[in-house]
């Protein structure tokens, strides 16, 4: 009971303090983080206030949309689309079961766009019914940081509206960015690419990063011819090396053309379509040309270095490990701070936000053992550290554990592709340090492996997990001997 | 530790050269030993110090070759032409053989000639899972599958200028040709691991002889894997019926069907047929399938199946089959009779392929449902004579028969007393939509913790949402109030059985509600839905609940 009183008692001396601020919090930006922390911080008891632009899927400096790029323009509508293009070679795979399908099967990119877009809108009343449920004031215009404790939104209509609030958070997230080379205009990025009139015939896509790889199989998936071009020799950089080249493997089967180490140098406007010339001379003709070359923070127009806000030099937010940025009242989550660009991690934040400030509970994101997905087809997916991280780190040996294999249904359907399994193991402590899957259904086997890497499960444990049958998670907990063990030597030993 | 030997397989009588069977093989046996007791501490003692080193995983043949010395020197000098003798190819003799050789034993197995349908006389290498149960089953699954992906990929935008035909031919000889291709690579294996594999019907003649086909082999060891097949019970016209192995290996699609039964196995051919377009009927005694399953499951699994275009007849128990002029079959019920079938499935349970193995003549005891009965560690009554898989009838499930095998190697020939270890073992049904869980059901949660937190999902996935299709996902996870560990996952849903997997993983490491919570999510995806559970659907508290029928101590309990 004592407790429950000193809270009542500190609620009662915060809402006095309060009295002058026309909102506890107010956030810039209705996407992911934002509308997470608004929520959660107004379930505190906060008053809050959010301000977003107008709903449009493709994004500008005045075009956004509440629920954010994760729901009008990113993972949602993204997964709508390798749904639709997964079907291609699932339907393929039929044959060898029995099926008997026209030759040629047709299909209608207009009709998936419109349904696409008709779930984003749908999407977009929901997470604002969200809000106003949770009680948050929702209001339409451009968001701007004025004072440490001042914001002003300008409205569709140019009329300005100017609220005090005792925090403000900023959540304003990304775009993606086009390379400076000559005809850059010629290029889309992946807010057109979400929302193209017509399907490709010819696409050509620059990028080696996530973004780049599911385009590239979304388009293939269709039936588009599609070059894919990266700078480095695999694509997905930063993954587990083992890994990137099994998806490069997976691209090129399915009849992705990849040009590593190549980038573009120029693109010109043709009669028959947009001519594209690398940097090793080589010329090619397409009619869709998708820079996914990075996205960058949308911080420029906040004003926030004029009121004390820093920036790094890739122009994300700064702050501190509770979000907080350089000026006290001032917080920021989300793919604006540039930490870790994931719709979860965004939830996270904006979770510990609201905790931490309203909720009187410090919380610090944890970055660790984060899960993620690549929806390429077939997808991939990996939580904890890569063989490279994990031998660069490891004070001991690292075991690897492989495991490579015809997936049961490539046995009938005849689909000449492996799924690959990996685990990477301490073996001192005999903790699991990463996992990584690249075939049909990884992201969604990985969940739950994600859990069990997040408490230190040890590959003990996973040995003693009975298999469920027949499945290829199943593989997972089968790994019997050691692929092989890396000896971590030149590494002073920390415990002597 | 030092009690470890003692929990080791329950003897019926303790005599030293049992004892020493189960001490590490490379201790150094005395010779001779006047008193047992005298010399129990020292060796316990160094066994105990030898448990904590790392066995080797691969003893060299010649080491076995110790060891047998070693026993000769306790018990009457005795060749045997092999160290384990198994009966039957399938999982659990499979991988009971294929380990115990990697552990330097002289292994045999033996098995009937390969068939899609199973007899006394026929089986095949591989087993039940290989040959008419797991693997063809899934094939089946995904061939079938196949009718739902064309009405979701209509709403994606592809379209179809005729609607797609299922050529029942084609599915079954690339299905038997993959068959097989398994059961060659099954044969490969045990040639590989150095088993000798015999064709034809082992028969147990005394504790140490194995009869196949008339001839005789003797063994250190024998292991009974011979699994268990599909039971039809005995009504007027059930010579009509088909049992599972026939409805994986039919020369022609059923028109219409009906399964009896509501277990998985009638669940999945239920799901199987009506994907490839037959007329599907269920007929199931209870008001609801799956009986042992999660209520919540079993509501929500019935319905998305019915949404499908199944019928079921519930409390509705087959008491005749008749067959008319025309062929067509018909179904009498308590109910009434229906008519017009094509084909009469029976999933009405397996039983244990116990007979006419000379089981009972050398003493190894069986239960009344006709399965062997064992100990811990795989034991039968006669102390020579083992048994795992489905013929011991305790989960049958592939993986468990895999997971007796491997125990039973490590604890014959690997010095390794090793007990299978049946917490949250993991399952599916594969059914359209598939199931996939581990640990307890509310209901066993409710019975053994009192206490718990339920915490519920059932959403339209994001593919529903844009297919227009009336599926939806159904989750659960069950929470010890307690000590806040998730005693129980449950899914209904679109990749069931793969989410479930990982899962398991975290549910037999014992992870808690809080351990969910700060996973972070992949999305976007269906498993996500797991780590992102914020408030409990109910909390069941023993005191409040249980009033009615738990009675006065509880409620004295909670009152103090």
């Amino acid at each position: 009971m004592a407790r429950k009183m000193l809270v009542d008692e500190e609620m009662n001396q915060t809402n006095q303090e309060e009295a002058h601020y026309d909102f506890d919090l107010f956030v810039i930006g209705a996407g992911s983080g934002g509308v997470r922390a608004a929520r959660f911080s107004a379930n505190y008891g906060a008053k809050v206030g959010i301000c977003e632009l107008p709903f449009h899927p493709i994004s500008s400096e005045v075009i956004g949309g509440v629920g954010g790029t994760c729901v009008i323009r990113g993972c949602v509508p993204k997964k709508i689309l390798v749904y639709g293009a997964a079907f291609g070679s699932e339907l393929e795979d039929a044959r060898n079961y029995g099926w008997e399908l026209n030759e040629k099967l047709d299909f209608n990119w207009k009709k998936l766009l419109h349904k696409k877009t008709d779930e984003i809108i749908r999407l977009n009343g929901i997470y604002k019914r969200l809000l106003s449920n949770a009680g948050v004031k929702l209001f339409e215009g451009e968001g701007k940081i004025v004072g440490p404790n001042e914001v002003e939104v300008t409205q569709l209509d140019g009329t300005k509206l100017s609220y005090s609030a005792k925090h403000i958070l900023i959540a304003t997230g990304s775009r993606a960015h086009r390379p400076p080379i000559p005809g850059q205009e010629l290029g889309i990025t992946s807010d057109e690419a979400l929302s193209l009139e017509d399907l490709p015939k010819h696409a050509v896509v620059l990028g080696g990063g996530y973004i780049a790889v599911e385009f590239a199989s979304i388009w293939r998936g269709l039936g588009a011819n599609v070059d894919l071009f990266f700078r480095k020799e695999l694509p997905l950089r930063g993954f587990d090396d083992e890994m990137r080249a099994v998806v490069a493997r997976n691209l090129e089967r399915r009849g992705i053309n990849l040009h590593p180490q190549t980038n573009l140098t120029e693109l010109i406007k043709t009669d028959n379509g947009i001519k594209v010339t690398t940097d090793h001379g080589e010329e090619l003709i397409a009619d869709v040309v998708l820079f996914a070359t990075g996205r960058l923070p949308n911080s420029k127009r906040l004003n926030l270095e004029a009121v004390g806000v820093e920036l790094d030099n890739t122009g994300a937010v700064k702050v501190d490990e509770y979000s907080r940025t350089s000026i006290p009242s001032v917080w920021a989550v989300g793919d604006v701070t540039n930490r870790m660009n994931l719709t979860p991690v965004a939830l996270m934040e904006g979770t510990c936000f609201a905790k931490t400030v309203f909720g009187k509970e410090p919380s610090k994101p944890d970055y660790s053992h984060v899960p993620c997905a690549v929806f390429s087809i077939p997808p991939l997916s990996v939580v904890g550290l890569s063989e490279e991280q994990a031998i660069e780190q490891a004070n001991g040996d690292v075991l690897v554990f492989t495991s490579t294999f015809n997936p049961m249904k490539n046995t009938v359907s005849g689909r000449q592709e492996k799924t690959v399994m990996k685990l990477v193991v301490d073996a001192e402590t005999d903790k699991v340090l990463g996992a990584s899957m690249c075939g049909p259904d990884a992201p969604e086997i990985m969940q739950g492996i994600a859990v069990a890497l997040q408490c230190g499960a040890t590959k003990a444990q996973f040995d003693s997990t009975v298999g469920i049958h027949p499945s290829a998670a199943e593989e997972f907990v089968t790994m019997r001997s050691v692929s092989r063990r890396i000896t971590c030597r030149g590494k002073p030993k920390t415990n002597l | 530790m030092a009690t470890t030997s003692f929990t080791a397989p329950k003897l019926s009588s303790p005599t030293f050269q049992t004892f020493c069977r189960n001490l590490p093989l490379s201790l150094p046996i005395p010779k001779t030993l006047s008193s047992f007791s005298f010399h129990l501490s020292p060796f316990l003692s160094r066994f105990h110090l030898h448990h904590h080193h790392p066995t080797p995983r691969f003893h060299p043949r010649r080491l076995f070759a110790v060891r047998a010395e070693s026993e000769n020197g306790a018990e009457p000098l005795r060749h045997y032409d092999f160290d384990l003798f198994t009966i039957g190819a399938g999982s659990g003799g499979v991988r009971a053989s294929r380990f115990a050789a990697n552990f330097g034993a002289s292994v045999a197995v033996c098995e009937l000639p390969f068939s899609t349908i199973s007899s006394e006389t026929t089986g095949g290498v591989g087993g039940t899972c290989v040959l008419r149960g797991c693997v063809p089953k899934k094939l089946m699954v995904y061939a079938s599958k196949y009718s739902h992906e064309f009405d979701e990929s209509n709403g994606f935008g592809w379209k179809y200028d005729t609607e797609p035909k299922h050529d029942w031919s084609t599915l079954m000889a690339n299905k038997n040709a993959e068959l097989q291709r398994l059961t060659g690579i099954y044969k490969n294996i045990l040639n590989k691991a150095g088993v000798t594999l015999i064709e034809g019907r082992g028969k147990v003649v005394d504790p140490h002889t194995v009869d196949v086909d008339g001839k005789l082999y003797t063994a250190r060891h024998i292991l009974i894997s011979v699994g268990g097949r599909p039971f039809i019970p005995d009504i007027p016209g059930s010579e009509y019926a088909i049992d599972s192995d026939a409805a994986l290996d039919l020369p022609s699609k059923p028109e219409k069907v009906a399964i009896v039964g509501g277990g998985y196995i009638a669940l999945e051919f239920a799901g199987i047929f009506n994907g490839l377009t037959s007329e599907v009927h269920v007929f199931i005694r209870q008001k609801k399938v799956l009986r042992g399953f999660d209520e919540e499951i079993r509501d929500f699994v019935g319905e998305q199946m019915a949404l499908r275009g199944i019928q079921f007849h519930t409390e509705e128990s087959p008491q005749a089959i008749v067959k008319s002029a025309d062929g067509s079959l018909s179904l009498k019920t308590n109910k009434g009779t229906i008519e017009g079938f094509s084909h009469i499935m029976f999933a009405t349970g397996r039983r244990p392929n116990t007979k006419n193995l000379g089981l009972e003549s050398v003493g190894v005891k069986i239960n009344k449902n006709g399965a062997i009965e064992v100990d811990e560690y795989s034991r039968t009554t006669v102390p020579s004579i083992w048994a795992v898989g489905d013929v011991t009838d305790r989960i049958n499930l592939t993986p468990v028969a895999l997971m007796e095998g491997a125990a039973l190697a490590k604890t014959l020939f690997q010095n390794e007393p090793t007990k299978p270890d049946y917490r949250a073992v993991p399952s599916a049904v594969f059914s359209q939509p598939p199931i996939g869980q581990v640990g307890l059901t509310e209901e066993q949660a409710r019975k053994e913790y009192g206490d718990i937190d339920v915490y519920t999902a059932n959403f339209r996935p994001l593919k529903a949402t844009l297919s227009g299709l009336p599926d939806r996902v159904f989750m659960k996870l069950i929470i010890c109030a307690k000590t806040n560990k998730v005693i129980g996952l449950h899914m209904c849903g679109e990749d069931s059985a793969e989410i479930a997997q990982g899962f398991a993983v975290a549910v037999k490491a014992g992870l808690t509600k809080a351990d969910f919570d700060a996973t972070v999510g992949i999305h976007p995806t269906s498993a996500e839905e797991f780590v992102t559970m914020r408030t409990p659907t109910r909390k069941i508290r023993q005191s409040s609940e249980s009033q009615g029928n738990m009675g006065h101590e509880a409620k004295t309990a909670a009152g103090v």
